[in-house]
């Protein structure tokens, strides 16, 4: 691969491919996919004082007027206008299209015959030398006819179907722009400029420049370039490209903001907490722009199947002019040689996929959804089995009270006297234990020389005395008597993989607490609406089995395989893959790395670890698990569309040419149907735009979130205990 | 002849509509510095830029309507013998486009409006309107020719005529005379065209829709009637057979 391989087109943002072009617009090195891109880009930015900008416009009007005139005489000659007396006038006629034909040839030909030429330099054969061969022959045999006096030119020929084709490009390149418009944020920041306030002076500085503690203005509308504080200012965020989310957050003077919200009205000053490149907003910029420059399996199979056709149509185009020679006069023959060359030239297929694709990504990375290569939406739309980690993934990885076994104590007094003194821990379960008392509305008792014991909990001075919170030795180490019923109770809960804290007060432990790991509140309504979509469903983790099974019946997965090593995982996914074929894992932890690069798919929850983001080829935003079954239902409208046109482009290049070759198509109405073939394929690409967002899905999450939230409560919270009771 | 006139004027009076659109373009090509010599040929340039757009899709007009309608062997006699099936059914069509047209000109049939000139102030016309100020000497012709192909109700109402001629000669012929019929007011656009007062060009647009009217019923009639084509030749005596 080459530099300029990797880079993107300036016009359509798509990746440029092997046949960069490459120009010089505004005194700014421009790289191009095609010659209807750089026309386009230069359409619609070109200053009037800049002289190329304007020239490739021209070109198209003054080599448009050329062709229009002969065509116009070429369809009174084809009337019969000059019959009879007025054949006389025909020669004369001949010589004028020859005129016409020349600068006409010369001014449309030229970016085509260049790319000819540049990619034969380089032992290539591009799709743009059918053009200028079948053009070239047409031209040549015409003109020769001219000078010997012929009755048959075909300058019509030569100089429609190159305007068919400039004005196809033209038309593509407009179409890819539209297609990548969602991207134009995210391609555009490294460019991008922010409004920096020094010394009260507002002053525009390039992002690289901005470092933590940069006082930066944005204005109303505008995008928030930077993570910070806001120093001044009271307004409302749309942060849906981080958080998925696309209602507005209120923000007022203290509030953080994320670098890549847009700022919906008023005016605000932020302290920059730290450099511009390395917000999460720059990263997911970078990410997009490097899937967007990896080509997907489909792709390249398109590549090579375009490549090998080449020589395969200029053979062909060869035998077809060989056998008609034999049965009709050689101009005749010719054309349709020049007719099978036109309709090879396999112009749709190159906008197949990456358009599609484009939208697709564009579209997940407006809502934080990051895809790290457009083979990866293939793969996704293809995937038939979805893995999950527990921990983290499935779970919010926070302790929750769900049980209070106890020795004829009251719950409210237990939960008073741990939370009084758990309230001086920062431990996970203190915490959850301090929660719980807030939830029920108890009050804390106030607790005095409090001291945390590492490993085993935390003790402190009550009006009753000394108290204990903690494992079953602090207990021990404390010498307080724990009963058989209730010893017994701990090691059942343990055993069931709840954590347990023990409450002892005045030399005995007096009840236990069982905690558990809390269901993210979506996750519910996700597993559903994926099996709705048809999709199975299993549990990897390397919790304990009961815990595992727990969630498993709360959210109705039975593949449940629990205390897996992250060796048992990677063979536990092979076994899924081998009777299911294609394969994700969904995680986030230290351990779900391997699995993760291991896995068709590895996608990664916002909360994840660095090196489970790093191996995921699609990371969610921070608590988006609910964007699950959207990204599978975009994945899969990608996948089909893309497959519809290359069936599609496939397809009409094969029956055309069968046409052609059977002498049964025109080269113009080829080139013209060629054309129509391309805007057919950008539009049903575009139809992609009307994709329902994820936005329209956001009411029913709320409802999912509450029903799931009491469904999830009752049995985990009720049941539990029951058993161990 | 008479029919060429017709579309003539009616070219002539719908060009006071053009003034909206093509006129802003006629205006902005503007005087050249190098004289007189040299603005009115660039208004020439313009103008025949326009111009061969107009008789290119007159002539592809008459030509698909030709290639429609053409039996194997039968001569063709578009306005002055019979008709068959797909003539009379290209002729109604041609004829009720036409008069769709023409309504919209007395403004009805707004939504019709809609669909052909709510495509017009695109980023295409917006770009044409920077070529305009290049001083490349071909740009005025190049701005014609992509002006030529805006979407405007005139020029689909007679490319509609000119597809209903079923021949490329008078299908060119149709759009020609409709073409130099805008010439005059396009090439003085630069100078009297904005100084026309309101009302006066509320008067050109009626006319031309008129004008549409008129040619449009006959062309519906040439579908309908069972001898159409003669009615129409009465009318219109000089069309070329």
């Amino acid at each position: 691969m080459t530099a300029s391989n990797r880079s993107l087109c300036r016009h359509c943002l798509l990746p440029v491919g092997p046949r960069a072009l490459e120009q010089t617009v505004h005194g700014e090195r421009c790289t191009f996919c095609c010659y209807g891109c750089s026309i386009a880009f230069q359409v619609k930015n070109g200053k009037t004082e800049e002289w190329e900008a304007a020239w490739l416009l021209i070109r198209l009007g003054v080599g448009g007027f050329l062709s229009m005139n002969i065509m116009l005489f070429s369809l009174l000659i084809y009337g019969g206008v000059f019959t009879g007396a007025d054949a006389r006038l025909l020669p004369y006629i001949d010589i004028l299209l020859l005129v016409l034909a020349t600068p006409a040839v010369v001014i449309l030909g030229g970016p085509f015959l260049r790319e000819t030429l540049a990619e034969a330099v380089r032992g290539h054969l591009t799709p743009s030398a059918l053009i200028v061969l079948g053009v070239g022959a047409a031209y040549v045999y015409s003109t020769i006819a001219v000078i010997e006096k012929n009755a048959q030119v075909y300058f019509d020929t030569a100089t429609m179907v190159l305007m068919l084709f400039t004005l196809g490009r033209y038309l593509e390149a407009a179409g890819r722009a539209r297609a990548a418009r969602d991207l134009e944020p995210l391609l555009a920041v490294d460019r991008e400029n922010v409004t920096v306030v020094e010394n009260g002076l507002e002053i525009s500085r390039p992002m690289r420049e901005i470092e933590a503690g940069t006082l930066v203005r944005v204005r109303p509308g505008e995008r928030i370039a930077v993570d910070g504080v806001i120093v001044e200012g009271v307004s409302h965020a749309d942060e849906a490209v981080i958080t998925g989310e696309s209602r507005p957050v209120e923000k007022v003077t203290g509030s953080a903001v994320i670098a890549g919200s847009i700022n919906l009205e008023g005016p605000l000053l932020i302290r920059s907490s730290g450099s511009g490149t390395e917000t999460r907003w720059a990263q997911i910029c970078r990410s997009v722009r490097e899937a967007l420059t990896r080509r997907s399996p489909i792709l390249r199979l398109a590549d090579r199947a375009v490549a090998a056709a080449v020589p395969g149509v200029l053979i062909l185009a060869a035998l077809t002019v060989a056998y008609w020679a034999q049965w009709l006069p050689l101009d005749r023959a010719m054309l349709m040689g020049v007719a099978v060359l036109v309709v090879a030239c396999p112009c749709a297929v190159g906008l197949a996929a990456p358009l599609a694709t484009s939208l697709g990504i564009g579209r997940l990375a407006r809502h934080g959804c990051l895809v790290r290569d457009a083979g990866t939406l293939e793969e996704l739309a293809r995937v038939r089995l979805l893995a999950f980690d527990k921990t983290g993934t499935l779970t919010l990885g926070k302790a929750r009270v769900v049980a209070i076994e106890s020795e004829g104590i009251a719950t409210t007094e237990v939960l008073a006297i741990a939370a009084g003194l758990e309230r001086h821990s920062e431990h996970g379960l203190g915490c959850a234990v301090v929660r719980a008392a807030a939830d029920r509305g108890i009050e804390t008792m106030v607790a005095r020389e409090v001291c945390a014991v590492p490993g085993r909990g935390i003790v402190g001075q009550f009006d009753c005395g000394l108290v204990a919170a903690g494992n079953v030795a602090l207990m021990r180490d404390l010498s307080f008597e724990v009963a058989p019923g209730l010893a017994e109770c701990g090691r059942r809960a343990e055993a069931n993989g709840y954590s347990v804290i023990y409450v002892g007060w005045n030399g005995q432990a007096r009840a236990t607490i069982s905690l558990d790991d809390v269901p993210v509140p979506e996750a519910r309504a996700t597993i559903e609406a994926l099996r709705a979509r048809g999709l199975r469903m299993a549990v990897l983790t390397g919790d304990l089995g009961p815990a595992a099974q727990r969630i498993g019946a709360a959210l109705r997965i039975d593949d449940v395989c629990a205390g897996l090593t992250p060796e048992d995982k990677l063979a536990a996914l092979e076994r899924h893959r081998r009777s299911r074929d294609v394969v994700a894992m969904v995680g986030d932890g230290l351990n779900d790395g391997p699995v993760l690069a291991e896995a068709d798919v590895g996608i990664a929850v916002g909360t994840a670890t660095d090196l489970a983001r790093e191996t995921a080829s699609v990371v969610l935003p921070v608590g988006g698990l609910w964007l699950l079954p959207w990204i599978v239902d975009v994945a899969r409208t990608v996948h089909s569309t893309v497959r519809t046109n290359l069936l599609w482009a496939f397809g009409y290049n094969l029956v055309a040419l069968t046409l052609a070759a059977l002498g049964m198509l025109q080269p113009i109405i080829a080139a013209a149907v060629m054309a129509g073939s391309s805007i057919l394929v950008i539009l049903n690409s575009l139809r992609l735009e009307r994709l329902p967002d994820v936005a329209s899905q956001l009411p029913q999450r709320s409802l999912h979130e509450e029903t799931a939230r009491s469904a999830l409560s009752a049995p985990v919270a009720l049941g539990a205990p029951a058993e161990q009771g | 002849m008479t029919y060429y006139l017709v579309v003539f004027a009616a070219g002539f009076a719908g060009s006071f509509h053009c003034i909206g659109m093509c006129g802003g373009f006629a205006c902005a090509l503007g005087r050249d510095q190098r004289g007189a010599g040299a603005t009115v040929l660039r208004h020439l340039l313009y103008n025949s830029g326009r111009l061969t757009t107009y008789c290119f899709l007159g002539a592809l007009g008459g030509a698909l309507g030709q290639a429609i309608c053409t039996r194997e062997g039968a001569a063709l006699t578009p306005l002055n013998g019979s008709l068959d099936a797909a003539e009379r059914v290209l002729a109604v069509v041609a004829g009720l486009l036409m008069i769709g047209m023409a309504l919209q000109f007395f403004g009805l049939l707004r939504t019709f409006q809609r669909l052909t000139v709510g495509f017009g102030s695109s980023t295409f016309a917006l770009a044409l309107r920077s070529l305009v100020t290049t001083g490349h000497p071909a740009a005025p012709l190049a701005l014609g020719v992509f002006n030529g192909f805006l979407p405007c109700p005139l020029v689909y109402a007679f490319a509609a005529e000119a597809a209903s001629t079923f021949q490329a000669l008078p299908g060119l012929l149709t759009m020609a005379s409709f073409g130099l019929g805008t010439f005059p007011a396009m090439l003085i656009m630069g100078g009297v065209g904005r100084a026309l007062a309101p009302a006066w060009r509320q008067r050109g647009v009626w006319l031309a829709g008129s004008c549409i009217l008129v040619l449009g019923i006959i062309t519906l009639g040439r579908g309908l009637l069972p001898f159409g084509a003669h009615v129409s030749h009465g009318l219109l005596t000089g069309h070329p057979a």
